[in-house]
């Protein structure tokens, strides 16, 4: 496989992931985004997300125990891979390494 | 998996049918537990509400059931097949182009013929009551033998309704060719006379106005074209146009209603319909009870078509009627054919309403979509046979992980049918966009493929399985008997089967002659047919046409006086023009005949050669009774010394006193008919024949239409120069020219492409040895006779065998069309021959030129 592609809800995803570190499950992952970014997140955006990390190999997954909260049903706790965060480490190092490259006359603004 | 009692019932079944089993529990344990929130919080509505978006928003690929189809593992096989067979298709683009095209070409051909049978074969059958309206026809025998006509005696119509059972309504049909003022202009046209049934009985959609206003005896139903033609876009109804019919008398009618344009290919047709009744000032001799007279076409509509015998045997009791009145057309029997069938039955009637025009294109066009898809398929296979050098590793794994014999080839099967429904679906836009015109412009019929035609998907499917399958049976059978263990070992030797190969080549290189026979063939033949002797002299003739026997006195007086005429004639009836049919008798045979009445002089103005006899005796007493024949004549009446044989017609005495040598009637497509000439009473003269100073005759006929615009203006001029009558006739064998040239074309570009794509991949499998071969100084003419070695048996036996195939492929075709073809000597075999031996010369040097060009380092370095 070559670089670690990944779009940048993914991304986002994939790090809440590792912020809810061992509680990470669809409907706590959209809350937390939530909450962090302040705009409105659908649960099936972020379904989708999750699959496709876990297709890509940057998540894996288990299935917990039964709440009651959810009719008794279980839920799909999700994990960060090494892959997946090589591909965090690759997306951040990438966005501060063209950071650091903006020259300081670029941010001079006039006002 | 029980719906909690709260959640929607509608949107649970919906998620439950969509959602993957092995998904269900977390993804509806996720919806379920923003639900039960959403109740505390929101209320119990609208989590409903929000809980069916969810559910509408999470119905995405990544929760949808996975068809069954897709666990199947036949269906992941053929998946896999595809891959491949696209891969390996990019990765060889010439033979991929070669096959592509050529299937392309000959589908696109297939396709066009499809559209031309298939109207072909459905002209008229648009007709609502097509199976119970049927034409009424008659046999009669005129000349030793029974045929049938597509006339009627006039009366039957009105007897057969009241006296008939079984009978729905009746229509009578008749054409008469009338003038037509408009806006002060004056124009020929036919209108057609038809009882009011007409517009039930068939189905003609109506645009503008009434169809019921037929039963107005002054209303006039007219042809969209027509409308068009005379209005442009303009709704043209309650408009007034005056008919003069040929009895000279002249009526205003209304325009009732305007008809739909007629529907592709349609034969029972018109520009303008008018009520039957109209007859009684259309011709003024009309009596509704004779049946000595007939009627162009008599419709009937039965209750039940089934028992339409019944009807047909009830129509029996009038033969003793209309024999008894009409001596020389005795009806032996009726006969009634559908409006179903009525369309390919026109072959057999005689002075049928319709007749069937597509005859020789349904007996020759399948032949060549046959030869386009063999010369095709041909291709495709050497491409297989010779490609799959490059496939060999693949099929060896394949065998090794398990595939058998059979497996291997329902792959190549599948992989060829891949291949072939891109092939249609180019063929299909190459066939509208470019054959279909093509062939319209050709054919002079316009041509549409229907996409609700159901059978046309048939006709799809069926093609794309037989070519599917037809070209890749057998490349498919010689891979996969191959042994995997040889096949690593590198022990297959490919290259034997290339005597096969070169076979199919063959094949093709001889379809290919035959259809360029065939084109040269037809070209010489056209220009043959040009100059082809008419049989008289027509290059300074012109003639004209009037309406009257006052107008032909005026115009004969009026043309007398100008310099260029020479010599001047008149007759009733005139060459390439009109006849009448007549029948002649002696004691031991009976013919049917045309016969010309014309003046003594008509046969020296035309030029026609005399064999013997004289032209009629100048005293028009005497002349009344004698005829002049053509060697035709005396032919089929068996007579040696025909000058004064007494002949009997029309019930009197006649004298030969004159033969002349054949002519041309009609086209050269007809073959020539007895004819007699008889002398014409001044009453019914209405030609004028002229014969003109040789080099005048545009400007002096240009003079005699200017006399006549002068003399009658409200009367169209109907003459033409006699060089130009049938210049629609020349116009559509040349026609046939270019079809066949374009056949050819298309054939041809096949077999080179055929032969371009074999040598191509002979070469590059053998590029280490032109390589040595050039190092060690080999020229170009060395390495020509090397390549081109093993096609010049080839060669030969393409020519051996495709050219007196050709010619007799081409004599066939050309004796369908053509009533006096070309003599077809050995040189039209010769032409086609060098054709096809410089094409092949020319793709061989190309060939040539790239091995020239190449570098020999490059070919023995590489591995």
């Amino acid at each position: 496989m070559g670089r670690a592609q990944i779009g940048e809800f993914e991304e986002l995803v994939l790090l809440t992931v590792g912020v809810l570190y061992d509680d990470a499950y669809a409907v706590a992952i959209a809350k937390e985004l939530e909450n962090q970014s302040g705009r409105a997140v659908a649960v099936s955006a972020v379904h989708k997300s999750l699959y496709r990390l876990e297709d890509k190999g940057m998540l894996e997954s288990r299935l917990g125990d039964p709440e009651s909260k959810r009719g008794g049903k279980r839920k799909r706790l999700f994990n960060i891979t090494p892959y997946g965060k090589k591909a965090l480490d690759e997306s951040l190092d990438l966005r501060s390494k063209l950071r650091n490259q903006i020259p300081e006359l670029a941010f001079k603004f006039n006002s | 998996m029980k719906r909690p009692v709260d959640i929607p019932r509608l949107a649970f079944a919906f998620f439950k049918f969509y959602c993957k089993k092995n998904r269900f529990e977390e993804l509806h344990g996720d919806l379920e537990e923003y639900f039960y929130e959403r109740v505390e919080s929101k209320g119990m509505v609208k989590a409903k509400w929000f809980y069916v978006r969810d559910v509408l928003r999470c119905c995405q690929p990544y929760a949808w059931k996975t068809p069954h189809i897709y666990q199947n593992s036949n269906i992941i096989m053929f998946k896999n097949y595809f891959k491949t067979a696209s891969r390996s298709a990019l990765r060889n683009p010439l033979s991929t182009f070669i096959n592509l095209f050529g299937l392309s070409l000959a589908i696109g051909v297939c396709i066009t013929i499809y559209a031309f049978y298939s109207q072909s074969l459905n002209t008229d059958r648009h007709h609502v009551n097509k199976d119970s309206v049927f034409l009424t026809t008659m046999y009669a025998n005129r000349d030793g033998g029974v045929k049938q006509y597509g006339m009627s005696p006039l009366p039957l119509a009105t007897y057969v309704k009241d006296e008939v059972s079984g009978i729905v309504n009746t229509c009578r049909v008749d054409d008469h060719g009338v003038v037509i003022r408009l806006n002060d202009q004056a124009f020929y046209e036919d209108v057609r006379l038809v009882d009011p049934a007409f517009m039930e009985m068939f189905t003609f959609p109506i645009k503008w106005g009434n169809a019921k206003a037929l039963e107005d005896l002054n209303s006039i139903i007219i042809s969209e074209y027509v409308s068009e033609k005379y209005f442009g876009t303009e709704n043209p109804i309650d408009k007034e146009v005056l008919l003069v019919f040929k009895s000279g008398e002249k009526k205003y009618f209304k325009i009732a209603a305007v008809a739909e344009d007629f529907p592709d290919g349609a034969e029972i047709r018109f520009d303008f319909l008018i009520n039957y009744e109209n007859i009684e000032v259309a011709r003024t001799t009309y009596n509704p009870n004779d049946w000595s007279a007939f009627v162009d076409a008599t419709f009937v509509q039965v209750e039940s078509p089934e028992n339409v015998w019944s009807v047909k045997s009830g129509l029996g009791k009038y033969k003793s009627l209309q024999n008894e009145v009409n001596e020389d057309w005795k009806i032996t029997d009726f006969d009634m054919v559908s409006l179903h069938d009525l369309y390919l039955a026109s072959e057999n009637i005689e002075r049928a309403i319709s007749s069937d025009k597509h005859k020789p294109g349904r007996v020759i066009l399948p032949f060549i979509g046959v030869f386009m898809l063999a010369l095709a398929c041909f291709n495709y296979l050497n491409m297989a046979i010779n490609s799959v050098a490059k496939r060999l590793k693949e099929i060896g794994v394949r065998k090794v992980m398990g595939a058998d014999k059979r497996r291997i080839m329902i792959q190549f099967l599948a992989e060829n049918v891949f291949i072939t429904s891109f092939a249609l679906l180019f063929g299909f836009f190459l066939g509208v966009s470019l054959f279909i015109p093509w062939f319209e412009g050709i054919s002079g019929d316009s041509y549409t493929i229907k996409l609700t035609d159901q059978l046309f998907y048939t006709f799809l499917l069926g093609l794309l399985m037989i070519t599917g399958i037809a070209s890749g049976v057998y490349p498919a059978f010689y891979i996969s008997k191959f042994e995997a263990v040889k096949i690593f070992k590198g022990k297959i030797r490919l290259g034997n089967k290339s005597w096969l190969t070169k076979s199919f080549l063959a094949f093709q290189m001889i379809l290919a002659i035959i259809t360029i026979t065939g084109a040269v063939l037809f070209i010489e033949n056209t220009n043959y047919q040009k100059e082809r002797n008419w049989g008289y002299d027509q290059a300074d003739l012109l003639y004209l046409h009037t309406f009257s026997e006052e107008s032909y006195q005026q115009m004969k007086a009026e043309l007398e006086q100008l310099p260029e005429i020479e010599t001047i004639s008149g007759s009733a009836h005139h060459v390439a023009r009109i006849s009448r049919s007549t029948v002649v008798e002696n004691l031991e045979e009976k013919i049917e005949v045309s016969e010309l009445q014309v003046e003594p002089g008509y046969l020296k103005t035309l030029g026609v050669n005399m064999n013997a006899g004289n032209y009629f005796t100048p005293n028009l007493q005497n002349a009344a009774k004698e005829i002049i024949v053509n060697e035709t004549f005396l032919t089929q009446m068996n007579l040696d010394d025909p000058l004064g044989q007494k002949l009997s017609i029309r019930d009197q005495d006649y004298l030969i006193v004159g033969i002349v040598q054949d002519f041309h009637f009609s086209t050269f497509g007809t073959l020539i008919k007895p004819t007699i000439f008889s002398a014409v009473g001044q009453e019914s003269l209405r030609f004028i024949t002229a014969e003109v100073t040789f080099g005048k005759e545009i400007e002096t006929f240009a003079e005699v239409e200017a006399i006549w615009d002068k003399l009658y203006p409200e009367i169209p001029f109907d003459g033409n120069l006699q060089a130009n009558v049938w210049d629609g006739y020349f116009a559509l064998i040349s026609n046939f020219a270019r079809f066949n040239k374009s056949v050819a074309g298309v054939a041809v570009i096949l077999a080179m492409l055929g032969l371009y794509g074999l040598i191509t991949l002979n070469l590059s499998g053998r590029i280490k040895e032109f390589s040595i071969r050039k190092t060690l100084g080999a020229n170009a003419s060395h390495l020509g006779k090397i390549i081109s070695k093993e096609y010049w048996w080839l060669t030969a036996i393409t020519l051996v065998f495709g050219a007196p195939l050709g010619f007799y492929a081409a004599k066939f075709q050309m004796d369908i069309v053509f009533a006096y073809p070309i003599d077809m000597g050995s040189r039209y075999i010769i032409i086609p021959v060098v054709i096809l031996l410089l094409l092949m010369v020319t793709v061989l040097l190309t060939q040539l030129l790239k091995v020239m060009k190449f570098n020999p380092v490059k070919g023995l370095r590489s591995e």
